[in-house]
């Protein structure tokens, strides 16, 4: 016997199946769609729209560095005495002949003495030594609790784990000496709890306060009539209070990793990413024949959020070449970041957090002469 | 149990971004651009009145050694916004930033009698910093463009990392006339084709001159005789002393051991022609190959260890290596054509070489295993190379087709770009590039 279902279920699908061949309900009238007005830019427009709203360098840099006094050069030194030419020796005789060579050599100009005076360097700054660093607030991992049928309290430091108790005995030079006892090792049972404890249900000294804002104040709660509460309830009660304050902690613990000023936003996608990399790329300028064309230099630096480098950019690792074209390799990787960011590299702003401190690795492997 | 659950998964999404950033945003980049680094070099300030004219000089010269290696572009001063006039004064780096000037050099010239004193400073202008301290030169006055090609040197050294090929001179054969009536003449010459001069007379056909690793020496071949012979010239006295060779034979291809004291030859003796070391006080020789085959144009490695050398012992010239002293040599040119007039690079690294190929002539580089070659150029003819003192460029001699042709010198860097002539009023061959100057 056929139920009531399969017969609905049947007539609603040939109405279907006839709706969809008959087209009804269909409309014969275009979806509307929206039209925006576009105009046709020359690249000249744009660069000039672009340069409008684009920063332009701090002509009185304030972060420039301190300019070389002629005082702090090295005073110039009087020039060693010169070595005077010796006297060239006569030509050689040349072997007679019947006409003379029209063209006699002569005694080619001796170089020109040149004498190279290195300035004293100046000496550098004493180097301050690192402050030490305080030890890290973090909590030390606690020990897991061992879970036994009875609780069991802490044992003494000094004593050894063992099933019994039993005191220590020291022996005593005093007493008499028809009773001596032998000496022995405190023993007590490990430390033990008669149920695990989850560390999102106890105090783990991880971090517990956030500055974000305070949540807003709860509502006036409305008056509720005074209900008598079964024993029973209490205990629920109980659980869903230790679950609050669970999920409270977890999410202060997961907010309080942010900089609470500071825009994370999602990662970078990879035409942000892209964007950044063909930003540096266009300024670093590889010399393919050189001995730094075999170097590959990771550098670090730091952003501010305008996009412009802070700081100094710092050498991470240089692999390959010698210690002369690795300072010539960082120079260069150097001279790029400092040069494409002079006016902040365009990076999202909502994002700062994600590229606050950058790594560049530059690899010419693939540039090298071949 | 579910709030568990749930509170982990609230922890997981809020803390995802902040987990996902996992330290610095790292990038790698692996494709720069190759250009000429922009500098400016505003005229050498003139400390006193007699220094204005050097002063000038000096500063031109300078830029004129850095534009010309191709690797850097001078900043023309009708772009400078910060008129630099003394050399004590403070630089502007904005204002240098601003022309897109990646190296400033400044200087400061005195002349007192026939002494004059140079000084420069150097300054990375998007770290705004000096690079390295500064530095002055002392000399005469007619030493001006050594003194010049000096600032360059040391001005090139610390941006490249290597040192510089400026004040440095090269030995060539100078030529004049028609090709059936070529006279030949040793010469000297700075290394941008200036102050040439000649060591010998048209007399005798000279050939394949090489400076002694100091510059104080010329080796080279003549014909004085009527037969190849190799001479020792003194460069400072263009006293010349011929090699001991014994009667009948050929002595040519020669070339000065890493310390001087010996020479690397090529003696031709009953139809044969082989390799020999010959030390040039005593004149004592050693055979260093004994094929049938004609062994030819030695070269030493930097360390002296080794020598490349060319050979036709396969049935075509190609290049071989062996040890300094002898024994078995392993074939490195495989390409088509033939392989010729090997030379090791001062690095140690590349060997130049003359390559002909399906008519064409080209002057090209591979490593000493032979992999990676390249060939630089391609002309009717192009032969001989020279590495420059730090092996970044080479010269050789190019010679144009027909019974009007003529033979000049060019240099090419060793990456194949910023192939250009050496300027010289006669036609010249054979170039040998000598040391740095002390």
């Amino acid at each position: 016997m056929r139920s009531a279902g399969t017969y609905i279920s049947g007539i609603g699908h040939v109405g279907l199946v006839g709706w969809l061949i008959l087209g009804w309900g269909f409309s014969s009238d275009p979806l509307p769609f929206e039209v925006s007005q576009v105009s046709v830019v020359s690249s000249e427009e744009f660069a000039a729209m672009v340069a409008a709203t684009t920063p332009q360098p701090d002509v009185a840099d304030p972060t420039a560095p301190a300019q070389p006094q002629i005082e702090d050069a090295p005073a110039p030194i009087e020039p060693e005495t010169v070595p005077q030419v010796a006297p060239s020796p006569d030509p050689v005789a040349q072997p007679a002949q019947e006409t003379p060579p029209p063209e006699a050599p002569q005694p080619p100009v001796p170089p020109a003495d040149v004498a190279d005076v290195a300035p004293v360097e100046p000496t550098p700054p004493a180097i301050e030594a690192a402050p030490d660093l305080n030890d890290s607030s973090r909590p030390q991992p606690r020990p897991a609790p061992r879970v036994a049928p009875e609780a069991v309290a802490p044992p003494p430091p000094e004593a050894d784990v063992a099933d019994v108790v039993q005191d220590a005995v020291v022996p005593d030079d005093s007493a008499a000496a028809e009773v001596v006892e032998p000496a022995q090792t405190p023993t007590a049972p490990e430390e033990a709890v008669t149920e695990i404890v989850t560390e999102d249900a106890a105090p783990s000294g991880a971090v517990t306060t956030s500055a974000r804002p305070q949540t807003r104040p709860n509502r006036p709660t409305p008056a509720t009539p005074t209900e008598t509460t079964a024993p029973a309830d209490t205990a629920t009660a109980n659980n869903n209070a230790a679950d609050d304050a669970a999920v409270a902690a977890a999410l202060a613990a997961a907010l309080a990793v942010t900089a609470p000023d500071l825009p994370a936003g999602p990662p970078l996608d990879g035409s942000e990413k892209e964007g950044f990399r063909v930003a540096v790329n266009r300024c670093w300028n590889v010399d393919p024949g050189s001995e730094a064309a075999r170097v590959t230099m990771t550098v670090a630096f730091s952003l501010d959020q305008s996009g412009r480098v802070q700081g100094d950019v710092r050498q991470v690792s240089a692999d390959g070449g010698t210690s002369g074209s690795q300072s010539i390799a960082f120079q260069a990787a150097r001279r790029a970041i400092l040069r494409c960011g002079a006016a902040g590299y365009d990076l999202p702003a909502d994002k700062y957090d994600q590229w606050r401190d950058v790594e560049i690795t530059f690899d010419p492997s693939g540039m090298r002469l071949r | 149990m579910m709030k568990t659950f749930l509170i982990a998964i609230v922890a997981l999404v809020l803390a995802g971004p902040v987990l996902a950033q996992n330290g610095p945003l790292r990038l790698t980049i692996t494709d720069g651009v190759i250009e000429p680094l922009p500098f400016a070099v505003p005229s050498f300030e003139p400390e006193n009145a007699e220094a204005a004219q050097v002063a000038a000089d000096m500063t031109r010269l300078v830029a004129q050694d850095l534009s010309g290696t191709g690797l850097f572009r001078e900043i023309p001063a009708t772009a400078f916004i910060s008129a630099h006039s003394s050399f004590v004064q403070t630089v502007a780096y904005p204002d240098w930033r601003a022309i897109n000037a990646q190296a400033l050099i400044t200087g400061a010239v005195t002349v007192s009698g026939n002494q004059l004193v140079v000084k420069f400073r150097l300054y990375d202008v998007f770290s705004g910093s000096e690079m390295g301290g500064g530095l002055q030169f002392a000399g005469t006055v007619d030493g001006w463009r050594r003194m010049a090609h000096k600032v360059a040197d040391a001005a090139y050294g610390r941006i490249t990392g290597e040192g510089g090929y400026f004040d440095s001179r090269v030995v060539f054969v100078s030529e004049n006339g028609p090709k059936d009536n070529r006279q030949k003449r040793l010469a000297l010459m700075d290394f941008d084709g200036a102050n040439v001069q000649f060591l010998t007379d048209s007399s005798a056909l000279v050939l394949a001159p090489r400076f002694s690793p100091t510059g104080d020496r010329v080796l080279y071949t003549s014909f004085a005789s009527g037969f190849p012979r190799i001479n020792v010239l003194d460069v400072s006295s263009v006293g010349t002393r011929q090699l001991q060779t014994a009667e009948g034979e050929m002595a040519f291809s020669p070339r000065f051991s890493r310390d001087g004291s010996q020479v690397i030859y090529s003696l031709a003796n009953g139809g044969n022609t082989d390799i020999y070391r010959g030390d040039i006080a005593s004149g004592a020789s050693t055979r260093l190959t004994s094929a049938p085959s004609i062994e030819t144009a030695p070269s030493l490695s930097p360390d002296g260890s080794q020598i490349v050398f060319e050979s036709d012992r396969s049935g075509t010239q190609q290049m071989y290596i062996m040890s300094a002293n002898g024994g078995d040599a392993r074939r490195i040119s495989f390409g088509d054509g033939r392989y010729a007039t090997p030379v090791w690079s001062p690095r140690g690294d590349l060997i130049a070489f003359t390559k002909q190929n399906a008519g064409r002539f080209h002057i090209g580089v591979m490593r000493t295993d032979g992999s990676e070659e390249r060939l630089l150029t391609s002309s009717f003819l192009d032969e001989g190379p020279t590495w420059s003192p730090n092996g970044r460029v080479i010269m050789f001699m190019r010679e144009t087709q027909g019974a009007g042709g003529t033979s000049s010198l060019y240099s090419v860097d060793v990456s194949g770009r910023n192939l250009k002539p050496v300027p010289l009023p006669n036609g010249a061959s054979d170039p040998s590039w000598g040391p740095l100057q002390p």
